[in-house]
């Protein structure tokens, strides 16, 4: 049975409207203190924000240190896997003049997500079988999807086909109350979005479905919208290069790294045999029609950038890894020498006989030496690219490229197997305790992790399993949802080691409330939702998500003192895999890859504007550093790029590629603070 | 010195102090059969008389302290009410619940008020295993029923229990044992024989967990009991849905 869209829109309404209520609550109730003309916000300009003095609250400790800026406070919050057009790729910006680089400003679609008259844009090609790993695929070996040859279909694959009692979607809000990490007003969105229909089937809530000939396709209809849980699509390195097609055969003026982005489905139907994402990599959300609604608000009311991208191609754990590091992890003998991994060295090389099935879809890859299966394509592209680019791949070193659960667990015991052993790889923790400026990770279900983390040594030292603990532990389960590969810090050892340290560092979305409300929030936060509510598909949505994110600007509201000084960088680790139209700019072997949202929550960024300078997950390292005063983590960090310089012909394209912005542009310091409520 | 060992797969026989397991363990005694007919009305008042005297025994509440090793001050750990083989334990380990123990059957759930789900406690706390009423002669048989459902009745090791001799504790003569489990390693245990119940435990790591200001008085039976209308959770569910999402990695790739 299909989920009533009416009763959903409903759901959302009211939730909408108990938000608005309990922000209006909370504005009210702060009075002359609070608003755009307020004495808080006064204060905040003129304190010089360096001084030293504070200004918001004397006992902050954060207020203490000296910043570049008047944002003493900075939350990261990632969601997980969604592309900035999959999201944002039907949306009108609402600042005056604001222009933004989408699929509707491109023609691709029409508003109400329809194709549009350069809907050919988004085309999709099959490729003939190659003898080896290409990245750019050759021209006469690419067929478009035709009504007679249609492109993969999109796939239920595990999305869930009806409620339960123990898992998402629950069968009743009591039992979805297990999560505490959203308001429980939104708490009816994890018993919503049940499929109806088996797993691995042609998802006939998608309008269209098995006769979609070529190219993208609306998730929004009668029976399915963004509160209904869809199947994932794969991402992982070498399939995602691959579906990207660059080649500079292919550069243009206006794309001169040539980049088609014309293999999506094709490659998920191909690289694996049992992969069963198809062609849900085609699919797009309507914010224009009500879908992604209170990021929307979000963008309307604040900044959205549109040139911000996912740092590593592929998926979660390298992504986050180097969002805390500017770098990318490697195997080492967990003293921090290089070493080789022992098993999963990637071979993209497709298997005889195959179309493009990869002879080991691996988690490892010594891009230092071209020899190695894979590496000579993608390398001699970046040596063709109209710019210098450091591969930056030391000889000798295996690099994580996919998802590899850390050295540590949790509880910071060792993890042992074939998780990444403990790495060396500085992080920007490192550097900000190194300055006695305060910083944390949160995440959601970190606290049940930590029990099941115990439980699991305790049952077996040498191989620890948080799975036999959670089925052993019932009452801590909701912790295998706290996300490790998420948490950058939990592979290093210089946080992981000293329980001290670890204690002071990692801890649990509740605390980061808890912070919110007490005024003991770090300079630096990083927000990580659990599994359920991190927006993934398949096993979240969007609405989940938002419901993540606007529970802690809710929090936020309520403080406005420490809401004054305090900045949000709202994004995602990745697009997921979703199709994306837009530039992108090849800076090392690792990345980047496609676009994805990032929203700029602050005083000092309303007025729904879009930001257009080229960015990337390092570029969060690159404000911390220079509101905070750090130097690059290391001499190979990605922070160590260039500011761009605009292109005048091109706002998306730097002049002095490669190049990263340091976020710095897109709020505006200059003027009054804008104390705007984060929940209307 | 008395070491007893226990089977793994020992049945649990009713404890034979309150409710039917009292009155089944008399059935099977010959000597009342035999008598039963002609002092059956007689018996039955006697009967009822030391179930009653046996049942308001066994009813307490009692707060859980426990002192960890090497640390002189001991720490609230919780509340223990007990009707019989009942027992409900409040922790705040975990503070979102609370258990329920049936050590006749036996089983042993953590239930969740606000989510109005219940779910096996399974290793959840080990307190569910150790808290329970014992046989004088042989606790090893109770803690070894309550482990093997605490491991969902896969393959477990014996306890064994060796009887140390009386001691005193807190002002009560107590039965001082030591005993070994497969998960629980090597512990020591004071039973207090009026009771039949552990009132102090030091635990492998050197933990120890007392029971203080016990109060003897009738509990209310909604204690102990699974409000009507909760449905079972079991973490299965939510493990696959977690396969389906980046956090989770698999082990084999």
């Amino acid at each position: 049975m299909h989920f009533d869209t009416k009763l959903k829109r409903n759901k959302r309404w009211l939730l909408t409207t108990a938000l608005t209520i309990a922000a209006a609550v909370s504005f009210i109730s702060v009075g002359p203190n609070h608003g755009p003309n307020s004495a808080i916000a006064a204060e905040a300009q003129s304190n010089g924000h360096g001084n030293g003095n504070g200004h918001g609250n004397n006992n902050d400790p954060a207020d203490q240190v000296k910043t570049e800026s008047p944002i003493k406070h900075v939350i990261i919050l990632i969601g997980e896997n969604r592309g900035l057009d999959h999201t944002f790729g039907i949306y009108k910006p609402k600042g005056r003049g604001e222009t933004i680089s989408n699929l509707l400003s491109k023609g691709i679609v029409n508003e109400d997500g329809t194709s549009g008259p350069n809907f050919k844009l988004s085309q999709q090609f099959a490729v003939s079988p190659q003898p080896a790993y290409y990245i750019g695929a050759p021209d006469n070996a690419k067929t478009p999807y035709s009504a007679g040859s249609l492109m993969p279909q999109p796939n239920t694959a595990g999305t869930p086909s009806a409620q339960s009692d123990t898992g998402a979607p629950f069968k009743s809000v009591a039992e979805a109350s297990v999560e505490t990490d959203i308001s429980s007003d939104d708490t009816v969105l994890l018993t919503t979005g049940a499929s109806g229909l088996p797993n691995n089937v042609t998802d006939t809530r998608i309008p269209n479905a098995g006769k979609i000939a070529n190219g993208l396709f609306p998730l929004q209809g009668p029976n399915i919208d963004d509160d209904d849980y869809t199947g994932d699509t794969t991402h992982r390195y070498f399939t995602a290069f691959q579906q990207q097609d660059c080649s500079m055969a292919n550069a243009t003026k206006d794309n001169p790294t040539g980049c088609l982005n014309d293999l999506f489905p094709f490659v998920m139907d191909t690289y694996s045999a049992s992969n069963k994402s198809e062609g849900n990599s085609m699919g797009f959300y309507n914010a224009e029609k009500g879908q992604a609604s209170v990021l929307k608000k979000l963008a309307d009311r604040f900044t959205l950038s549109d040139n911000f991208h996912q740092s590593v191609l592929g998926g979660t754990g390298a992504n986050h890894f180097l969002l805390g590091t500017g770098d990318a992890g490697f195997w080492s003998d967990g003293k921090g020498h290089a070493t080789v991994p022992p098993s999963s060295i990637a071979n993209p090389t497709p298997k005889t006989g195959t179309v493009n099935q990869y002879t080991v879809d691996g988690n490892f890859t010594a891009c230092g030496d071209t020899s190695q299966p894979g590496i000579q394509p993608i390398v001699s592209y970046l040596k063709a690219l109209p710019y210098k680019v450091n591969v930056n791949c030391q000889p000798g070193h295996y690099y994580m490229v996919n998802n590899v659960n850390p050295g540590y667990l949790p509880n910071g015991a060792l993890s042992g197997g074939t998780n990444l052993p403990p790495s060396p790889v500085r992080t920007i923790g490192d550097a900000l305790m190194e300055k006695h400026i305060t910083w944390a990770y949160y995440g959601g279900a970190y606290n049940d992790a930590v029990a099941l983390s115990n439980a699991a040594v305790a049952a077996n030292p040498t191989n620890p399993d948080l799975t036999a603990a959670a089925l052993a532990d019932p009452a801590h389960a909701l912790g295998v949802a706290y996300c490790q590969i998420c948490n950058p810090f939990q592979y290093a050892t210089s946080i992981m080691a000293d329980p001290k340290t670890r204690a002071e560092h990692v801890k649990d979305t509740s605390d980061l409330l808890t912070a919110i409300k007490n005024n003991t929030l770090p300079s630096v936060s990083f927000g990580k939702p659990d599994g359920l509510l991190d927006g993934h598909p398949q096993s979240s949505k969007v609405d989940l998500y938002e419901a993540y994110v606007q529970n802690i600007l809710a929090a936020l509201d309520a403080n406005p003192r420490l809401k004054a000084e305090t900045a949000v960088f709202v994004t995602w680790d990745e697009a997921g895999g979703y199709y994306d139209s837009g530039f992108i700019q090849p800076i090392d072997f690792f990345g980047d890859g496609p676009r994805i949202p990032l929203l700029i929550v602050s005083p000092y960024s309303t007025g729904g504007k879009i930001n257009h300078t080229y960015a990337d997950h390092a570029s969060v390292l690159k404000f911390v550093e220079r509101n905070w005063k750090l130097e690059p983590l290391t001499s190979r960090s990605r922070d160590n790029l260039p500011n761009p310089k605009a292109r005048k012909d091109n706002a998306y394209i730097p002049a002095n590629m490669p190049a990263i912005a340091d976020l710095f542009d897109a709020f505006d310091f200059h003027g009054r603070p804008n104390n705007l409520t984060y929940a209307n | 010195m008395r070491v007893i060992k226990v089977s793994q797969k020992v049945p649990i026989k009713p404890c034979g102090l309150v409710g039917t397991g009292f009155l089944d363990d008399y059935r099977d005694i010959d000597v009342i059969r035999d008598f039963a007919r002609a002092a059956s009305l007689a018996a039955a008042f006697f009967g009822l008389a030391v179930l009653s005297m046996a049942a308001r025994a066994q009813q307490f509440s009692a707060d859980i302290v426990r002192t960890p090793t090497g640390v002189q001050a001991e720490a609230a750990a919780g509340k223990i009410y007990v009707s019989g083989n009942k027992v409900r334990i409040e922790t705040p380990d975990v503070s979102d619940g609370y258990f329920v123990v049936d050590a006749r059957v036996p089983h042993s759930y953590f239930v969740r008020p606000d989510q109005h789900v219940f779910m096996d406690s399974r290793q959840s706390s080990q307190l569910t295993q150790i808290l329970v009423p014992v046989d004088l002669d042989n606790p090893c048989r109770q803690w070894q029923a309550m482990s093997i459902i605490a491991v969902a009745n896969s393959p477990n090791g014996a306890w064994t229990c060796q009887r140390v001799g009386h001691s005193t504790v807190g002002g009560l003569d107590t039965i001082e044992y030591r005993a070994s489990g497969p998960k629980a390693g090597v512990m020591r245990s004071w039973i207090d024989p009026r009771l039949k119940w552990p009132v102090r435990l030091i635990m492998a790591d050197g933990t120890a967990v007392d029971l203080k200001n016990i109060q003897e008085q009738p509990q209310p039976a909604s204690l102990f009991e699974i409000p009507p209308g909760y449905r079972k959770f079991d973490p299965k569910a939510l493990l696959e849905r977690i396969k389906q999402s980046d956090v989770w990695v698999d082990p084999q790739q």
